[in-house]
């Protein structure tokens, strides 16, 4: 288990992390969600005992996580958001590096490589220079290279970042499986339905605090709305932003608006509303509200701004 | 022609944040210019101060005067004592002033012998020894020895031969021949006969230093008898290549530690630090690894280097091999310790890499990697002691050249393992106060 007590991190002047409390359980799917600048990374650079906290602690299964405890960092896999690897190296060289680092025997270390390569699908490239891979083969390496020593905990930071939409794919199914397989992983993220997707458990950090923490429904359940309201965008809703506004609070979208309901409002209402002003009902939808609807009523901002 | 313009402004506004292109661009070449227009142009071409070792053995009048010219004159600082084995002050003798020009203390030794001049000699006889360890220097050394004796010489010759008659004929007898020889002169060439006396009123008293260009004459060489003695190199294979090799090799070893070292900021930039650190190992593990690694690396391209002499240009790397490995690691430790030092301080890869340069094409010109340091300023040569180049070209040249055991190289040696002591020093407080990882 992993227990983040009272942590607080300082930057000169710049507040990363303020007293911030987490329980991670063993094989949980946990997201850390937030948006850039928020702390994740600097949380996970605390995480491996690559920074000290200014206050708190950190202890993994009892033992404390700082940068003078390097028997902590074996239970640890980390990956991180940069493709952390040596272009000019093969797949298979740069394993052998960084497995080294953990003691593993030559042969078990080369057995351990193979079956990694072949669980990210890069066996047949092993011999291949880095620089020659693609974003999403280079992200999958980037895994591969963490799970040598086969650690209980694997801490992603961002790791799908400028990854085309088949190899994402390819990464969480990933990530799933090692989950079932019984690895504790911490994944960091801006992208709301990554978090969505993956993680049985989801904290939202901002500005270095951590503002919501639970089950995606447990969160989902904190907004005074069950419904979110797209409306399409056409010639008969252009014109009806104020109409739309005396509903609820308006996103502008690119091809829709979407609303966030009022308390008080009844949906009844808002389609007679609608009907009266000559919006049909095909240009309205009801969704269930994303976490990108959370942090916009937590912080009054989108995860992306 | 207005996107013209905008690309010149945008191109320029990159450069003046590019500092590295910035020092590139101007600082470095400024400072090689000064340097070059200090050694090759400028105020004075002629160097100065140059060591000689000294001794002057005979009691003439004539020799005397030659050592208060060589004295006085600014090419030169003579030397006539050393501090023996028993840390006394003495004055040389012939043997120990050998010695010390073997040594590598001083690159040549003037020796008036005894028997320099007689009342009964037509000319001045010398004894010069020195060591080519560096050719331009030799040359330009006897050049000038030459030069300002043989300045001396008209003079010198004037006032022998007046010394000579006076003693031979007496003084009145004397200035009777003078005048005798005065008229016939003005006869046959009409030259006025005061004007002729004037030529012969030579004296050792008098300044002998006037004319010393007008002077120069075929006729007089002959007056002079330098005997030369190489003392060290001999029996070099391939003086050029062994005297130069060490500098060069110098130079891109730091050109490759450099690079080695700074590579630090690249793994940093790349997350492998993070991802190193996030595995059972120390921030001083890395440092130590990195450290090693370009120790190691600097030995292994020193040792190409010279293998590569000795195949190519036939230079002896195996009969002193023992002080050569020991130069050879103690260059590369330097080395070394420099590069981690730019890493220490430096906050990007490009900035250490444009100090780098500076740093090492400034040091190469002054230490002695491209051209001997006696033609340097006096400030410069003072500057150039502090500079692993000027060590470690010294020790390789100390182990090459002179052939010198494990106890004459060990100052080099010395010097060289005190500067990365200290710069090392300096790079682990800087590592520990910063935040490079």
């Amino acid at each position: 288990m992993i227990e983040i007590k009272n942590i607080t991190k300082k930057f000169h002047s710049v507040t990363a992390l303020d007293n911030v409390s987490l329980e991670i359980k063993d094989q949980e799917f946990f997201g850390l969600l937030g948006p850039n600048g928020a702390g994740k990374s600097t949380l996970m650079n605390l995480l491996i005992g690559y920074l000290n906290a200014d206050e708190g602690e950190i202890n993994i299964d009892n033992e404390r996580v700082k940068k003078d405890n390097l028997s902590v960092r074996t239970k640890i896999g980390m990956v991180p958001q940069t493709i952390a690897l040596y272009d000019d190296l093969s797949a298979f060289e740069n394993l052998e590096i960084f497995g080294s680092f953990y003691g593993i025997k030559k042969n078990l270390l080369r057995a351990v490589i193979a079956e990694n390569l072949n669980k990210v699908q890069l066996f047949d490239r092993r011999k291949d220079k880095v620089k020659n891979f693609s974003g999403g083969m280079k992200r999958r390496l980037n895994i591969a290279a963490s799970l040598l020593h086969d650690p209980q905990i694997l801490l992603c930071d961002e790791p799908t970042v400028g990854v085309d939409p088949q190899s994402r794919n390819a990464i969480f199914d990933y990530l799933i499986q090692l989950n079932e397989e019984g690895k504790t992983i911490v994944y960091t993220t801006h992208y709301m339905e990554e978090a969505e997707r993956l993680c049985s458990r989801i904290a939202i950090i901002d500005f270095g605090k951590i503002i919501a923490e639970g089950t995606l429904e447990k969160l989902i359940e904190k907004l005074p709305y069950e419904q979110t309201i797209l409306i399409n965008k056409n010639h008969s809703t252009e014109d009806k932003i104020e109409l739309f506004k005396s509903f609820g609070s308006l996103l502008n979208e690119q091809e829709k608006y979407e609303l966030k309901p009022f308390d008080h409002l009844k949906l009844s209402d808002f389609f007679k509303s609608m009907e009266e002003n000559g919006i049909s009902y095909q240009s309205i939808d009801l969704h269930k509200p994303t976490l990108e609807a959370l942090f916009l009523q937590l912080t009054g901002r989108r995860l992306r701004d | 022609m207005k996107a013209i313009l905008s690309l010149i402004k945008k191109d320029y506004r990159i450069f003046f944040h590019d500092r590295p292109a910035m020092s590139m661009t101007f600082i470095v070449p400024a400072v090689l210019i000064f340097l070059f227009g200090s050694i090759f142009g400028g105020s004075s071409s002629t160097p100065t101060g140059i060591n000689i070792a000294f001794i002057n053995n005979s009691k003439s009048k004539i020799a005397n005067k030659l050592e208060s010219v060589l004295d006085t004159t600014q090419a030169f600082k003579l030397i006539k004592e050393y501090t023996n084995d028993e840390g006394k002050v003495v004055k040389f003798d012939t043997n120990s002033v050998k010695d010390y020009v073997r040594k590598g203390n001083a690159s040549a030794a003037l020796v008036i012998p005894e028997d320099a001049f007689t009342d009964t000699s037509t000319g001045l006889r010398l004894k010069f020894y020195y060591d080519p360890k560096n050719e331009i220097e030799m040359q330009t050394i006897q050049g000038l020895m030459q030069q300002t004796i043989m300045s001396q010489m008209p003079n010198i010759f004037m006032a022998s031969m007046q010394h000579r008659e006076e003693t031979m004929l007496g003084k009145n007898k004397g200035m009777k021949f003078n005048r005798k020889i005065a008229s016939v002169v003005s006869e046959y060439y009409g030259i006025d006969t005061s004007k002729i006396l004037n030529w012969t009123k030579f004296s050792f008293s008098d300044s002998l230093v006037a004319d010393s260009a007008s002077n120069k004459n075929n006729f007089f060489k002959d007056l002079l008898d330098l005997e030369k003695v190489q003392l060290v190199g001999k029996n070099i294979n391939n003086p050029n290549a062994t005297r130069s090799v060490g500098g060069w090799a110098v130079m891109f070893l730091l050109f490759t530690i450099t690079a080695a070292s700074t590579s630090l900021f690249d793994e940093n930039k790349s997350g492998v630090v993070v991802r190193i650190l996030s595995a059972p190992v120390s921030r001083v593990q890395i440092l130590w690894g990195k450290y090693l690694y370009n120790i190691s690396l600097g030995c292994i391209q020193l040792s190409v280097l010279f293998l590569t002499g000795y195949i190519f240009f036939n230079i002896d790397i195996f009969s002193n091999l023992l002080n050569l490995i020991i130069i050879i690691i103690s260059s590369a430790a330097a080395c070394t310790a420099f590069g981690m030092l730019l890493a220490a301080f430096c906050k990007t890869s490009a900035q250490a890499n444009g100090l780098g340069t500076f740093l090492i094409l400034t040091m190469s010109a002054i230490g002695g990697a491209w051209f001997p340091t006696f033609i340097l300023p006096q400030f410069i040569q003072v500057l150039s002691k502090g500079t692993i180049v000027y060590w470690s070209v010294e020790g390789f040249l100390q182990v090459l050249w002179r052939n010198a055991n494990t106890v004459e190289i060990l100052p080099y040696a010395g010097v060289l393992l005190g500067i990365t002591a200290v710069v090392n020093l300096i790079s682990i407080l800087q590592f520990k106060k910063g935040n490079i990882f």
